[in-house]
């Protein structure tokens, strides 16, 4: 038994253990907390062993009927299994002392927890159909218990619970149907029997194939159009809980794209990439746009998950794209940017959503336009999401810098490599990765300054309070592992290109490609922007000390002293980005003016409402839904609640099926 | 487009020679403005009047802004005020804010007869008095309203030009 077995060991056990610790022992807050932190740890543990080449399989034929548990861990597993122990490190420590709110204490709740991130950890391990798909159904159902863990806070929490789970359901159905196609033309359920067939399917089933798990996979990855739930469950989610499904879970919808599409199949037509690298582009823009005009703290993060894991498809895409044309150093660059981005995103979301899960203990409040000034009373916590934010703005020194600068690498010299379609699909993708950068700078700053800096904008956030020790220790884990993404990426590179499959970038982030080579050094380039700063600061110091100085007061338009009110709020400031993407949120704008009764000259009051919609869903789902309530409701009309008709319905139907069998023998 | 190009060059700039520069002494202060003066308009409690003056002494016929004053929107980026109207008692506390506002140098036009001595509002419940009980006055403006050219005088008196 190798490192990596003992460590995936490790983790069912202790996983398992502490969800049965967490259904007997009275305290089990703290419990769950340390278990599913050292369960994270194995997985950790694991990851690093497998990325490092000890790989291991097992196949245990008793523990599953017909086909048994079959497990293994190779590099690309291993990566995803490294990254989710990160984050239940991370949300571990922290929800040893979230947990105090009465619902967040219950047993299910502390149960399911555990069981949740085991699952996770077991998913990329999985080496046939059915182990995958057990636990991805484990994984769906410990995560919906934990999203409506809070189901008494409001009537929202439980439509985010429906709507998640049957969504998720949706495409586990999906990804099973694409599954078993794909295994009625293998000889068995495992992996290696399907790696061995899937070259030789036949082009129609093989795309059948990929089209039917692509649906299911980015549905769980929470890309557009299937991203309906995702904008809910995340915000109603306890927000460790959110972390490990934002940082966590939703990466295991890019595995399995990968898993699939490039492991089993074998890289398939160019069609498949392209595809997905249009879903990318499509939800990097459409995930950012949203969260730029949201005010819900963690439905804005929740948003910006649709849009990072998009450009994680971007990646994909054009890695699939790349090598269907033969360019293998390319298609390595690219997967190699995918990956880094996957988990430089779960370094930076887990700390983001931590940040507000903070801020909603401490406020109770997650409406941006209801917080503000929690800088002096929650500095480390307003340290934390700056830097969360920072990182997640692809500015330097961020963490997502150096990936997408990777992938933008990537995309930038594709375009002579892969004929026609790169040609066009290149520069548009390249357009869409930097407009999504920019707007991802305008959000965080959004997020940022509104939230943490200037006045209180209620009472809650004029008294909120620094989270205890716990909260803040589990935001530190992520923060370091932040700054040394963004920092030393070197640190992580080597494993992330064994899990790609191919090495296109070396040492400090040098690209070697076969027209260009460039360099990259993070830490030089933020102490040259250090440097900056501070040169910059001295030489204004300097000037401005010899002039003459006077205090005065905030120019306040000369009024009485600046209010809370006058505050730029969060709906303010994206209302210039929603002016400009006027065509594409289609906000609903209402403007209520009432009279005075004595006369209709003089207002009354003004009411303005504003309401930006999710326009792909009330396209897209909102039919069907409509749909089906139709259809719900002819369907009622049968059901009368007369006995007798229930009766007749019975004989009419034995009837019916007497007469078939008579008619068809 | 290279034909206007053409005209406009043809043309060459056209306006009428500016009166000679006015009477009167000129504050100290305002040479050392060197002859661009940025002015921000303060309403304390006119009626109007004086800033429809004041909008056409910017406009195309008077067009005070070619002798060097300018209207900015902000105090902090004013060197002059341009105060219409009397003090009423809501703003004597904003005025006297707005000029601690105007970095130094800095120099206080009154504009208009309410401005200089209460006008026709004198004695009015309203009003705590005219612009020089608040904020020291450099320039003052005759008139109820003064002319747009007597505004542009008293500007020219600031910029010299
Ligand atoms: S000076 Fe005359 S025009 Fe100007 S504010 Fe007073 S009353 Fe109005």
């Amino acid at each position: 038994m190798n490192l990596a077995a003992t460590g995936m060991a490790a983790v069912v056990a202790i996983g398992l253990v502490t969800a049965l610790l967490a259904a007997v022992v009275p305290a089990r807050s703290a419990v769950v907390g340390v278990g599913t932190a050292v369960t994270g740890a194995a997985a950790v543990v694991a990851g690093a062993a497998a990325l490092a080449g000890g790989s291991f399989s097992v196949v245990l034929p008793e523990v599953l009927p017909l086909s048994g548990v079959a497990l293994t861990l190779d590099p690309l597993g291993g990566l995803f299994v490294a990254v989710t122990g990160g984050v239940a490190v991370a949300a571990g420590i922290y929800a040893m002392s979230y947990v105090d709110s009465l619902d967040l204490r219950t047993r299910g709740v502390q149960v399911a927890l555990p069981l949740f991130v085991v699952a996770m950890a077991l998913v990329p391990a999985a080496a046939n159909v059915s182990t995958l798909l057990v636990c991805w159904e484990l994984m769906a159902l410990a995560s919906l218990v934990l999203v409506v863990a809070e189901h008494r806070r409001g009537p929202r929490v439980a439509s985010a619970g429906r709507w998640y789970a049957v969504m998720t359901h949706l495409g586990f159905v999906s990804v099973l149907i694409g599954l078993m196609v794909f295994v009625a033309h293998a000889p068995d359920d495992s992996f290696a029997a399907l790696r061995e067939a899937g070259g030789r399917l036949s082009p129609a089933v093989a795309g059948v194939v990929f089209v039917a798990t692509l649906a299911g996979f980015t549905s769980k990855a929470g890309i557009v159009p299937l991203h309906a739930w995702l904008p809910r469950a995340h915000p109603e989610a306890p927000s460790h809980v959110s972390a490990l499904m934002s940082a966590a879970m939703v990466n295991l919808g890019v595995y399995g794209v990968v898993r699939v599409g490039v492991d089993l199949l074998g890289g398939g037509t160019a069609w498949w990439w392209l595809l997905v690298l249009a879903l990318g582009a499509v939800s990097a823009v459409y995930g950012i746009l949203q969260a730029a005009m949201s005010s819900d703290l963690k439905r804005l993060l929740g948003q910006s998950t649709t849009e990072n894991m998009g450009l994680v498809l971007v990646g994909i895409g054009a890695a699939g794209l790349f090598a269907s044309s033969g360019e293998h150093t390319l298609a390595a660059l690219a997967l190699t940017a995918a990956l880094l981005h996957v988990v430089g995103h779960a370094a930076f979301k887990t700390l983001l959503f931590l940040a507000a899960g903070s801020v909603l203990h401490a406020t109770g409040s997650r409406d941006l336009d209801a917080l503000g000034g929690l800088r002096p009373v929650m500095p480390v916590t307003t340290a934390a999401f700056g830097l969360g934010a920072l990182a997640a703005s692809a500015l330097p020194p961020g963490t997502a810098f150096v990936s997408e600068w990777l992938l933008l690498q990537a995309l930038i010299h594709g375009l002579p490599a892969g004929g026609v379609a790169a040609a066009i699909a290149m520069p548009v993708a390249v357009a869409a990765v930097a407009l999504t950068a920019g707007l991802a700078v305008a959000t965080f700053v959004k997020a940022f300054g509104v939230g943490f800096l200037a006045k209180p904008r209620s009472g809650a956030a004029a008294d909120a309070h620094e989270s205890p020790f716990t909260m803040l220790a589990g935001m530190g884990v992520a923060a370091v592992v932040c700054v040394v993404l963004a920092l030393w990426p070197a640190g992580v590179l080597p494993a992330v290109q064994a899990a790609a499959g191919g090495a296109a970038v070396s040492g400090d982030v040098t690209l070697r490609l076969s027209q260009a080579t460039g360099a990259l050094s993070p830490l030089l380039l933020t102490l040259g922007l250090l440097a900056a700063v501070v040169v910059v600061a001295g030489v204004v110091r300097a000037a401005v000390a010899r002039r003459a100085r006077r205090e005065a007061r905030l120019w306040d338009c000369g009024g009485g002293p600046m209010s809370a009110r006058m505050e730029y709020t969060a709906t303010s400031f994206a209302e210039p980005l929603q002016r400009v993407f006027d065509d594409v949120v289609q906000p609903e704008l209402d403007v209520d003016v009432s009279h005075h009764q004595e006369s209709r000259y003089l207002v009354q009051a003004v009411e303005y409402r504003r309401k930006v919609p999710d326009r792909i869903e009330r396209r897209l789902y909102e039919p069907v839904l409509n749909a089906i309530t139709a259809w719900g409701g002819a369907g009622r009309r049968l059901a009368s609640g007369s006995v007798h008709r229930y009766l007749g319905y019975g004989f009419y139907v034995v009837c019916g099926a007497l007469i078939l069998l008579a008619v068809t023998r | 487009m290279l034909s206007l190009w053409r005209k406009i060059r043809r043309t060459g700039r056209v306006a009428e020679p500016p009166p000679p520069l006015p009477e009167g002494e000129r504050p100290e202060r305002a040479a050392l403005l060197g002859g661009s003066v940025q002015i921000r308009h303060v309403d304390a409690g006119s009626c109007n009047g004086c800033e429809i003056e004041i909008g056409s002494a910017f406009g195309p016929v008077h067009d005070g802004e070619r002798y060097g004053a300018r209207l900015v929107a902000s105090p902090r980026h004013a060197d002059a005020l341009l105060v219409t109207g009397v003090v009423t008692r809501n703003m004597a506390e904003p005025l006297r804010r707005t000029f601690d506002a105007v970095p130094a140098p800095k120099l206080v036009v009154a504009v208009g007869d309410c401005a200089r001595n209460c006008g026709v509002f004198a004695g009015a419940y309203g009003v705590a008095g005219a612009v020089r009980d608040v904020v020291p006055v450099d320039v003052e403006i005759h008139g109820c309203p003064p002319r747009p050219e007597a505004i542009v005088e008293g500007l020219r008196k600031l910029t010299g030009r």
